[in-house]
């Protein structure tokens, strides 16, 4: 064991060196585990921030057993300092290890119902850990959990903003999606939340999973609060099994979507008391009562689209509120918000409604177009890329092959194939 | 070979001329067989092979009023390596069909391709003595040198020149202008461009346009940059002050448009956004069918359960 470490004092300075000390390490691995109540002592002679390799692969050794609550405490100690001090390449050398020790963090956390604390080291994790901002790592997932458990959103949005290219796992994307979709809705980011939950629902999965069920419930929901509206049909790059076993599964999500496209309020608010139970077991009642306050903007908005001036009291009765005063500050939250045009005549109490006033001669709407250029530029790119792998993967290419309509025998050519005799 | 004419004549050359020459250079060079020879095999051969240019050679011919000359047109002759000559029969033929043609057109000399005027072209230059007592010598240099601004043609005269007491003909370097007619220049500027002659597709008009736009602009830059850079180190004091070229710069740019106003402002950065919206549109389009063609492909390769039976034809 003191052999060990002495090793890897020495060994800890080049990159030649540690690739040389991770075959060792390695090799000791067992040995590691075999005596992992005797090795805390031997993690203080060790610094993490010259010796992280070392101290990752004694760290996981010793965390690897039951941990009881006192033990956590000063785990989580030890292992926010190493995460904070540790050389990200040598870390990125043994990525599980890594990986494994941050969850035991996590659980430690947990453990002592202290979300918060867990919340900076993970994040500071992730960012040692990836490899690219567009790589989404295995502690993603991990660091939304503690960010919802302890309800500091704000931290978590920083993440949420980087676009995700490549994947570890595919459960890592669900996780990430559904959780960011839930951190989306409490900042009422409602435009965030749709695409982070539609990503979930369109992954591509062979079997419907529990992550992507509950994911459509809120869905619906989000959709319902931010378009007005929800699709019936899921866009063609779902998988097959998605879109047709989600709907069946989310049966009074449906229905309640479908009754509020019918426009009336009061049929709404009794389906949705007839069913409270339903949407309480599934912690959705708070969405679900926002969907249903969003059914006023719904028509206030479609209000727009026939009138251009109307009174307060009109509106209150078209729209099945109870007095103008309530329809005024409705409409006032609405302008806020920037979701109609509009001006309010206090004096006589009417309403006109205007014309979306951008002119499109600003050189701040030459920027964001110009900008929206370069990322669609970046995007086209990268689908491209894309595009050309697919063609030359020996999947589509044999069912490509097996389909194609023959027009002569010349078409007869060798494309790999199944013989079904 | 001396560096200056003292004939006093002035030669004209028409555009024409330096196509043809081109033309029939690059013709002849596409024609030849490239070297087969990879990079192994040049090594174990132990010699380089070096591909010779090949020159390639002709007449030029053209009117002389007075002391001007001016070269309008040429045609290709074959260069006969054992006589060291050209093809003189051959010579002989045209120059009877043209005169058919254009009775006032004269052989005024002959052209070739090469850097730099050789000892050997003095026999041919000879050789046409008779027929034109004082040929010209037409060199155009294909090796495109892309630091290089004007032309890569130049026009050699003959004079005896006293060399070690020896009279010796020599080839002595002339200055020209180029001359055009409007047919010709719009001729010839179809033909340098390769423009598309039937209008093409919408797309490759406006690619051709566009192109031409930008590498106008692009030379615009330039000199401009080179004004500005001018102009920077003559306020160090670097350059010494000339007030003739400060004049004629705060000329030009008395010559920019003065419109600074409102609406102007107004109506020029809403055409500007309406075409970055076009162009946004358009990479949206382009984007979206790059992904639908993507997700067809995916749900081939991996949907389990995707729709089987033939794909319809695209129509």
């Amino acid at each position: 064991m003191e052999g060990l470490v002495t090793q890897i004092q020495g060994l800890s300075g080049t990159a030649s060196d540690v690739l040389s000390l991770q075959n060792l390490l390695k090799q000791a691995d067992d040995s590691l585990h075999a005596e992992s109540t005797r090795l805390p002592p031997f993690l203080d002679q060790l610094d993490p921030s010259k010796h992280s390799l070392g101290y990752l692969y004694f760290l996981e050794a010793c965390t690897a057993g039951p941990v009881t609550r006192e033990q956590a405490s000063s785990f989580v100690l030890t292992i926010a300092r190493f995460i904070s001090s540790c050389v990200a390449e040598q870390i990125r050398l043994a990525p599980d290890k890594f990986i494994s020790v941050c969850k035991r963090f996590k659980d430690q956390v947990l453990l002592l119902e202290e979300p918060l604390r867990g919340v900076a080291p993970m994040l500071t994790a992730i960012r040692k850990l990836q490899l690219s901002s567009e790589h989404l790592t295995a502690l993603h997932p991990e660091f939304l959990l503690l960010c919802l458990l302890s309800k500091c959103y704000k931290t978590a949005l920083s993440i949420l903003e980087e676009d995700i290219f490549e994947v570890d796992q595919p459960r890592d994307l669900f996780l990430y999606c559904y959780y960011g979709g839930m951190i989306s809705i409490g900042q009422k980011q409602f435009r965030k939340a749709l695409e982070l939950l539609h990503n979930v629902v369109t992954a591509p999965m062979s079997t419907v999973n529990a992550i992507a069920v509950e994911a459509f419930k809120k869905y619906i929901l989000v959709s319902l609060i931010h378009h007005g509206q929800f699709p019936t049909n899921l866009p063609k790059y779902a998988s097959s099994g998605a879109q047709r076993n989600l709907k069946t599964l989310c049966q009074p999500y449906v229905e309640l979507a479908s009754s509020y496209s019918n426009g009336k309020i009061a049929d709404l608010e009794m389906y949705v008391e007839a069913n409270k139970d339903k949407f309480e077991s599934d912690n959705n009642l708070g969405l679900v009562k926002q969907a249903v306050s969003s059914m006023y903007k719904r028509n206030i908005q479609r209000l727009t689209q026939t009138y251009l001036t109307l009174s307060l009291q009109d509106i209150a009765n078209r729209v099945q509120l109870n007095s103008p005063k309530e329809a005024e500050m409705h409409v006032l939250q609405m302008i806020k918000d920037g979701e109609i045009y509009a001006t309010i005549n206090q004096k006589d109490g009417m309403v006109r409604f205007l014309e979306d006033p951008e002119q499109y001669k600003t050189c701040e709407m030459i920027e964001r177009i110009d900008s929206s250029i370069q990322r669609l530029m970046t995007v086209s790119k990268k689908l491209n890329v894309m595009d050309e792998l697919m063609s030359c993967d020996p999947l589509y290419l044999a069912k490509a092959g097996r389909e194609r309509q023959r027009f002569d025998f010349d078409d007869f050519d060798n494309v790999p194939q199944r013989y079904n005799i | 070979m001396a560096s200056s004419s003292s004939s006093g004549l002035t030669f004209k050359l028409h555009p024409l001329v330096i196509v043809n020459i081109s033309d029939h250079y690059t013709r002849v060079k596409s024609q030849t067989n490239p070297p087969p020879l990879t990079s192994t095999s040049a090594t174990v051969n132990g010699v380089e092979h070096q591909q010779q240019a090949p020159r390639v050679y002709g007449c030029v011919i053209g009117v002389q009023r007075g002391r001007t000359v001016e070269i309008f047109n040429s045609f290709e002759l074959l260069y006969d390596p054992s006589t060291h000559s050209l093809d003189r029969p051959f010579l002989e033929k045209k120059q009877e069909l043209y005169k058919k043609v254009f009775p006032h057109f004269y052989i005024l000399g002959w052209y070739s391709t090469g850097s730099d005027a050789q000892e050997s072209d003095m026999h041919i230059h000879k050789a046409l003595m008779d027929i034109n007592e004082s040929p010209l010598y037409v060199l155009l240099n294909p090796t495109i040198n892309p630091a290089q601004k004007d032309l890569p043609v130049t026009i050699y005269e003959s004079e005896l020149h006293v060399i070690d007491g020896i009279p010796q003909l020599i080839f002595v370097r002339s200055s020209y202008t180029i001359e055009t007619v409007e047919a010709e220049r719009i001729s010839v500027d179809h033909v340098a461009h390769l423009k598309p002659s039937d209008g093409g597709s919408a797309a490759t008009q406006l690619a051709a346009h566009l192109t031409g736009i930008h590498s106008a602009i692009k030379m615009l830059n330039s000199r401009i940059r080179v004004l500005h850079h001018y102009l920077v180190g003559m306020q160090k004091g670097d350059i010494p002050c000339e007030n003739s070229l400060l004049r004629q710069v705060s000329s030009l740019l008395r010559r920019l448009p003065a419109i600074e106003s409102e609406k102007f402002q107004d109506d020029f950065l809403m055409e500007y956004n309406d075409t970055l919206l076009i162009t946004y549109l358009a990479m949206f389009t382009n984007c979206s069918s790059t992904m639908n063609e993507l997700v067809d492909k995916f749900n081939t390769a991996y949907d389990r359960h995707s729709r089987r039976g033939g794909r319809t034809a695209f129509i």
